[in-house]
């Protein structure tokens, strides 16, 4: 069985962000919600400046804490690593998303699912065939598109960054692409003080 | 690593600190109201004042599921939160909660002689079940890593702490009788409140980038005002010294417990607050 | 791609997948389209099969979903029942039939051909379909009112046509292992093919260690991207350039052989900026191994003289080169540092850089496919930022001097012409020109009318003989008609996927004016906009997923062409551009003459047997079919089936596709065009000939200082545009997945500063300021970052919407635009480029002026969106 893991090349990353609407594209979600961001850091003195674009979603950690403190079982971890989340089964506690030291959820709004994309209360079509796979007022957040992995896809964020700056595969495989730049490279995983185990790499 | 100099920032997309506001006022007065209606519960427990008890299952049982089922983003399937005792401490606190009112409802019943007590069974469960209560949450809030200024073991302390002291301060001012005995117990719990807060703050202060920028929120920036003039002042300053000079007076004595409540409600309401998410990494020198 | 029935992710819902072309910027990256079996486009991914995108998209691309399923489309053709017409006046609109409204703008059309032709100006600016484009071509009206390749394009398209024969450039990302980017966004956040572009760019940095070296004004994603940021003072691009070309010639860094062989820097040139013919026309150059002049193809010559002076056909003459190398003996880089603030000691460590680099020294060549080919893995690229100021013509020159003097014109690895659309495969965009140079070409975009006067057009074209249209000196002939011997006004536009009154350079409020002055206006186009709001008549168009085409847009790399075809049905009473434009030159009766146009503009007369006939309005889809055929004889089911005839560049006609001829390193037109215009001009008694800006017409670059220096003192720093790929190329930001990633980019929700700058006027974050040029003023809020070379305020493009009636579009204080000059003294007597860069000042406001405070402003969303905690609503 698979462990899936992603890694990110910030020496590629351009902070395009297409990945992020190529995931709202993919994953029809509401106003407001993101379930990826390519954050930028500016560092330095004129002229001695610095940007580092640095892409974040879901770590899908090994150890995740937002699957240990879900009351309803909503949240639950697939045999191939990917951490999901049931839709029917979820609360919208929020525990999850206290519990996540990468601040990875997203809540669902019934007010987003109401205002549109546009805020003006026209949903469009496209909106209209994506909503049903939520539960307004649930929490969740990126599954690693489980659905395009399982029939063999990458993700969408994957497969549209202009760069390839994100690289998804199996961490168990050691000659799958991400495993073989996490030990050419040095990858290192965000945070990981906080002990969760996070699957996925940085590296520059 | 200077990820201490990052900003806070909101929703953009710069890298920074960003606060928590998952768990917000809601949810801090649903913490609020289950603490106090334990906390009173229990205190009125050991005294055996019906009313007492009375009032900490009310303010429990709708109070805090008011203001609880408003925050969930699907009330409808909130009683799905306590099918995972196993690992939530929402679950186990739910399941506190249905034997604190079952128990308590069932004691209290027993206190106006309706039913039996089976031997003092039926008071040492709800007792149980309302230390479950008062402290629960607590640990809800330091079970993970995430939001450093929660995870210490100091939050169900404070969480404990709190409650006792409100419902004590709330005996106090609504029963005078009571003021002689519980006016030391009431000095000696603010002096606890006082400690935790204070290593609350200190371990916050020396612990993870994160508890650094919240304990700086707290205590110089955004929050310092309310923290110092609420939490601090009227919390514990105003009621210690109500109560050390004039504790038998019962407006002093109702005075010092509003003062008590406006700063654990404050407390409540500033941890959730100044909670912070660090920022993932950071490569300014 | 395997559809799921329960899948709850858009891409593998059941459905299928169509082949087309994107259409979010002006290039032509193709995608993959699902619709769903309910007939919902969901998701829109770069085609994989594609060598130019490789299946990716920027999120331009990725946003297209929201434009097709905006509700502000135009659903239905509409009709204005509000005589009054501003910014923010309703227009009353009244639905009407399409019979109706094409009868409205065909008789005022009509009544315009009876009258006076010159009265229609037209707006059509859909740049993947040049067949709309050309339509008043149709009527020999060369009017023209649209933005669209005039600050980016101006002189830059002239230049590339003089030197690559070609309309763009770009560096060579398969081999280049120095790519120094100034003033552009290649391979990062713009340009050329931003999705493509940047994967090649990427593979090469990171697999080939490629150095990356950024000069600019702002630290942009190129620069932090890039080994090293170079800080530029704006506008001085050229004199940097310059005093490179300084550092090369005089310590010998400069591919001698190439020049020698592959250029004309050993032509000799005359005092009067001719070369020296002989009699029969033939040109000399100087054999230094015989000391004596030969012409130029003369099989004894030993070794072509790059410098020295010499009297031949008893005139004084100079090789090319040493004209050149004259020039440069005030440009030091110590001297041009007065007008750049880049220390001398950076321009001669990156000219040794990038001459090591090179591989001069060593010659180093390169086998391809059987070729062998000078390597030269070291170029200057260089685009909108660089290029679009008042000296465009010899700024643009300037950069390509550098890249002569590395020898990597077109070579492996160097700096590479790139065509926009060779419409056959075997299309070779190489003439030869006279005495062994290649036909110079620098009507890139099509003909331009001829010289006259009084003049035929509006904005003056009749005086730009090499340019590309200026399109700003409308207004400057609109509010001065006498001094320009006009002897028309046009009074009705017509406006097609257009959007002057957003873009055009100038205040605002003259531009209102000039609008004022129109008696009709007909705008086609998908969504409210800052022009439609103008509108007498709407004809909504098929949007990207509802039509045909067939393009190729300046791909770096690839060629070929693109098709697009309708995933859906059109959602609403919308017709194609296509039919709109056939039916109204039918109703007017230009139609045989528009298709006669067409079969040249679109090269059908290249397959006689694809020529559009007389009488027949031909669809989008018919036309598409031609040009596909017309590239590589398949007919439309083979690209319906592939989508698209990309292929890697030919490499004969990427590669030196002029071995052999000489390229101009000397630009002798520029005499030639001048004299000949200034002839025309005394013959014709032109009254404003003698402020014509003759002196702009060089024949080699020089470091005059562009007007935008001189103006007067109180304006303290240079205001500067820009846009990264969120934005460029295209109009996005009515997009909600657009605004949702720029209005959260630091870069794109203030005036910056650099903090010094910033400090020493008197600013703070978020100070409230109004921006004043010359020529106009915006309004704004001030942002600060270390990224910022101290004499500049930047300006991001993100801030220039109006209100209009599209309720998603955020306003922000004033378009940069409206900063900039529209006059002849800030426009480049050669090529029409207008200035790009302006002199400002700024006063720090106390509160917002009371236009901008009611809300819905960037600035509102932007303080939601950066409120610590929770400060939008979802």
């Amino acid at each position: 069985m698979a462990r899936y893991g992603m890694v990110f090349d910030l020496k590629r990353c351009i902070g395009c962000n297409a990945c992020v609407i190529g995931c709202k594209q993919e994953n029809s979600l509401p106003d407001g919600v993101f379930f990826t961001r390519t954050l930028s850091e500016e560092y330095g003195v004129y002229p001695a400046v610095n940007r580092v674009y640095i892409p974040t979603l879901c770590n899908h950690c090994e150890d995740a804490p937002c699957e240990k403190v879900c009351p309803s079982g909503a949240t639950y971890t697939r045999p191939d690593g990917i951490v999901m989340v049931d839709p029917d089964k979820c609360i919208g506690c929020g525990s999850c998303a206290v519990a996540c030291p990468y601040d990875q959820r997203s809540e669902m709004k019934a007010e987003a699912f109401k205002d549109g994309l546009f805020g003006t209360g026209e949903i469009t079509p496209f909106e209209k065939q994506g909503y049903p796979r939520y539960t307004p007022g649930m929490v969740t957040k990126c599954d690693f598109c489980s659905g395009r992995v399982d029939a063999g896809l990458d993700p969408a964020c994957v497969v549209t960054c202009p760069t390839d700056a994100r690289i998804f595969g199996d961490l168990d495989d050691p000659n799958s692409k991400p495993s073989k730049l996490i030990r050419e490279r040095g990858g290192r995983p965000p945070l990981p003080e906080k002990n969760t185990r996070p699957k996925v790499y940085y590296i520059d | 690593m200077a990820v201490k100099d990052l900003p806070i920032v909101g929703d953009s997309f710069k890298l920074g600190y960003r606060l928590q506001r998952y768990w917000d006022t809601p949810m801090a007065s649903a913490f609020f109201f289950g603490e106090l209606g334990a906390g009173l519960f229990f205190v009125s427990l050991l005294l055996e004042s019906a009313q007492g008890m009375m009032a900490g299952l009310l303010i429990t049982g709708l109070l805090k599921t008011y203001f609880h089922l408003s925050h969930m983003g699907v009330p409808t399937k909130s009683w799905r939160a306590i099918l995972r005792p196993d690992r939530s401490w929402i679950s186990r606190g739910l399941i506190g909660i249905v034997c604190f009112i079952g128990f308590g409802g069932l004691h209290l019943l027993n206190v106006m002689g309706y039913i039996p007590g089976f031997g003092g069974l039926l008071k040492l469960l709800a007792g149980a079940a309302a230390l479950v209560v008062m402290t629960y949450q607590g640990f809800a809030m330091s079970h993970s890593t995430a939001i450093s200024l929660w995870n210490s073991g100091l939050i169900p302390v404070s969480s404990l702490t709190y409650s006792a002291t409100a419902g004590v301060m709330v005996l106090l001012a609504s029963v005078p009788e009571s003021a002689q005995f519980l006016i030391p117990v009431a000095l000696i719990l603010h002096l606890v409140v006082a400690a935790v807060l204070l290593s609350l703050l200190h371990a916050a202060r020396h612990g993870s980038p994160g508890a650094r920028k919240s304990a700086e929120l707290l205590t110089r920036t955004l929050y310092a005002k309310w923290f110092f003039v609420l939490v601090c002042g009227a919390g514990v300053l105003l009621p210690v010294l109500l109560l050390w000079f004039a504790g038998n007076v019962p407006l002093m004595a109702m005075i010092a417990a509003t003062g008590t409540l406006a700063g654990y409600y404050t407390f409540r309401l500033l941890i959730f607050k100044a909670g912070v998410f660090e920022p993932i990494m950071s490569f300014r020198p | 791609m395997a559809a799921t029935p329960d899948a709850v992710h858009n891409s593998i819902k059941p459905g299928r997948w169509v082949r087309s072309t994107c259409k979010m910027c002006l290039h032509s990256c193709t995608n993959i389209i699902h619709v769903t079996d309910d007939g919902v486009i969901n998701k829109v991914e770069g085609d994989p099969t594609n060598p130019s995108n490789r299946g990716k998209l920027c999120p331009k691309g990725n946003s297209a979903i929201m434009r097709h399923y905006d509700p502000n489309r135009f659903t239905q053709p509409l009709k204005r029942t509000n005589p009054e017409k501003g910014p923010n006046i309703d227009p009353k609109w009244v639905p009407i039939s399409w019979d109706e409204a094409l009868t409205l703008v065909a008789d005022k059309l009509k009544d315009c051909l009876q009258t006076d032709p010159r009265r229609i100006i037209p707006s059509l600016e859909d740049f993947q379909k040049m067949n709309i484009w050309v339509w008043p071509l149709a009527f020999g009206n060369f009017n023209f009112f649209q933005s669209g390749g005039t600050m980016c394009g101006g002189a830059y398209h002239p230049i590339n046509g003089y030197v690559h024969s070609a309309f763009a450039a770009a560096n060579d990302a398969k081999y280049c292992n120095y790519w120094l980017n100034d003033g552009t966004g290649d391979g990062f956040s713009s340009h050329l093919h931003a999705a493509a572009q940047s994967a090649w760019v990427a593979d090469a940095r990171v697999k080939r260690g490629m150095r990356c070296v950024t000069v600019e004004p702002r630290f942009s994603i190129s620069a932090a991207k890039s080994e090293e940021w170079v800080p530029i003072r704006p506008a001085t691009d050229r004199q940097f350039a310059l005093s490179m070309c300084h550092v090369m010639v005089n310590e010998g860094l400069c591919d001698y052989k190439s020049l020698c062989k592959d250029t004309n820097a050993p032509y000799l040139v005359g005092d009067d900026g001719y070369f020296i013919r002989n009699a029969e026309g033939k040109i000399y150059v100087w054999d230094s191994a015989d000391n004596r002049a030969k012409l130029w193809d003369d099989p004894t010559i030993g070794e072509f003289a790059l410098e020295g002076a010499w009297t031949v056909e008893g005139k004084a003459c100079k090789p090319a080169f040493q004209r050149f190398k004259d020039i440069l003996a005030d440009c030091s880089p110590e001297a041009m540092e007065k007008v750049t603030t880049i220390p001398p000691a950076t321009v001669r460590r990156i000219a040794k850089e990038m001459y090591d680099a090179a591989g001069i020294a060593a010659d180093t060549t390169i086998e391809i496919d059987g070729r062998v080919m000078p390597l030269r893995p070291a170029a200057y690229n260089y685009y909108r930022g660089a290029q679009g100021h008042k000296l465009g013509f010899q700024t643009n020159h300037a950069f390509k001097m550098v890249n002569f003097l590395l020898g990597c014109i077109d070579a492996p690895g160097g700096h590479i012409g790139v065509t926009l659309d060779d419409q056959w495969v075997d299309h070779s965009h190489i003439e030869p020109g006279e005495n062994g140079m290649i036909k110079p070409n620098p009507h890139q975009l099509g003909p331009v009318p001829p010289f006259a006067y009084p003049p035929q057009t509006f904005h003056l074209m009749d005086y730009f003989p090499v340019g590309v249209h200026p399109p700003h000196l409308n207004l400057e002939v609109f509010l001065n008609p006498e001094k320009y011997g006009l002897e028309f006004r046009p009074d009705t536009m017509i406006v097609c996927h257009s959007n002057p009154i957003w873009a055009m350079q100038g205040p605002r409020e003259k531009w209102f004016e000039f609008m004022r002055s129109m008696k009709f206006i007909a705008v086609s186009d998908l969504i409210p906009t800052e022009t439609t709001q103008w509108a007498d008549v709407i004809l909504p168009s098929n949007d990207v997923f509802e039509t045909w085409n067939m393009t190729m847009i300046e791909p770096p790399h690839t060629e070929g062409m693109c098709m697009r075809q309708p995933a859906v049905e059109p959602l609403y009473d919308t017709k194609s551009e296509e039919e709109i434009f056939s039916e109204l030159a039918e109703r007017i009766g230009v139609l045989d003459s528009y298709n006669e146009v067409l079969n040249f503009a679109l090269g059908f007369v290249q397959k006689p047997e694809l020529k559009l006939e007389p009488g027949i309005k031909y669809t989008d889809k018919e036309i598409a079919r031609r040009k596909g055929l017309l590239w590589n004889d398949k007919d439309l089911d083979w690209y319906v089936e592939h989508g698209h005839a990309v292929t890697e560049r030919r490499l004969d006609k990427w590669y030196r596709p002029w071995e052999g001829m000489r390229l101009h390193f000397y630009i002798e037109d520029m005499v030639k065009v001048r004299d000949d215009l200034r002839a025309k001009m005394d013959a014709a008694n032109v009254p404003f000939r003698d402020e014509w800006a003759w002196e702009d017409y060089q024949p080699l670059p020089t470091a005059r200082l562009d007007p935008v220096h001189n103006e007067p003192a109180e304006y303290d720093l240079y205001g500067i545009f820009f846009k990264d790929i969120q934005l460029n190329f295209g109009e996005s930001l009515s997009n909600p997945w657009i605004q949702d990633i720029v209005y959260r980019d630091p870069v794109h929700i203030a005036l910056m500063l650099n903090p010094a700058t910033a400090e020493k006027q008197g600013l703070k974050a978020l100070d409230i300021v109004k921006v004043e040029s010359p020529y106009g003023k915006i309004f704004g809020r001030i942002g600060i970052s270390e990224g910022w070379h101290p004499d500049t305020l930047g300006v991001s493009n993100s801030l220039s919407r109006a209100k209009t009636q599209s309720k998603g579009i955020k306003h922000a204080g004033g378009h940069f635009n409206d900063l900039l000059p529209y006059d002849l003294k800030n426009t480049d007597g050669v090529t029409g480029q207008p200035e790009t860069v302006c002199k400002v000042k700024i006063t720090k406001l106390q509160e917002w002026p009371d236009h901008l405070k009611k809300g819905g402003s960037v600035y509102d969303l932007v303080d939601e969106i950066a409120k610590p905690g929770k400060g939008r609503k979802h």
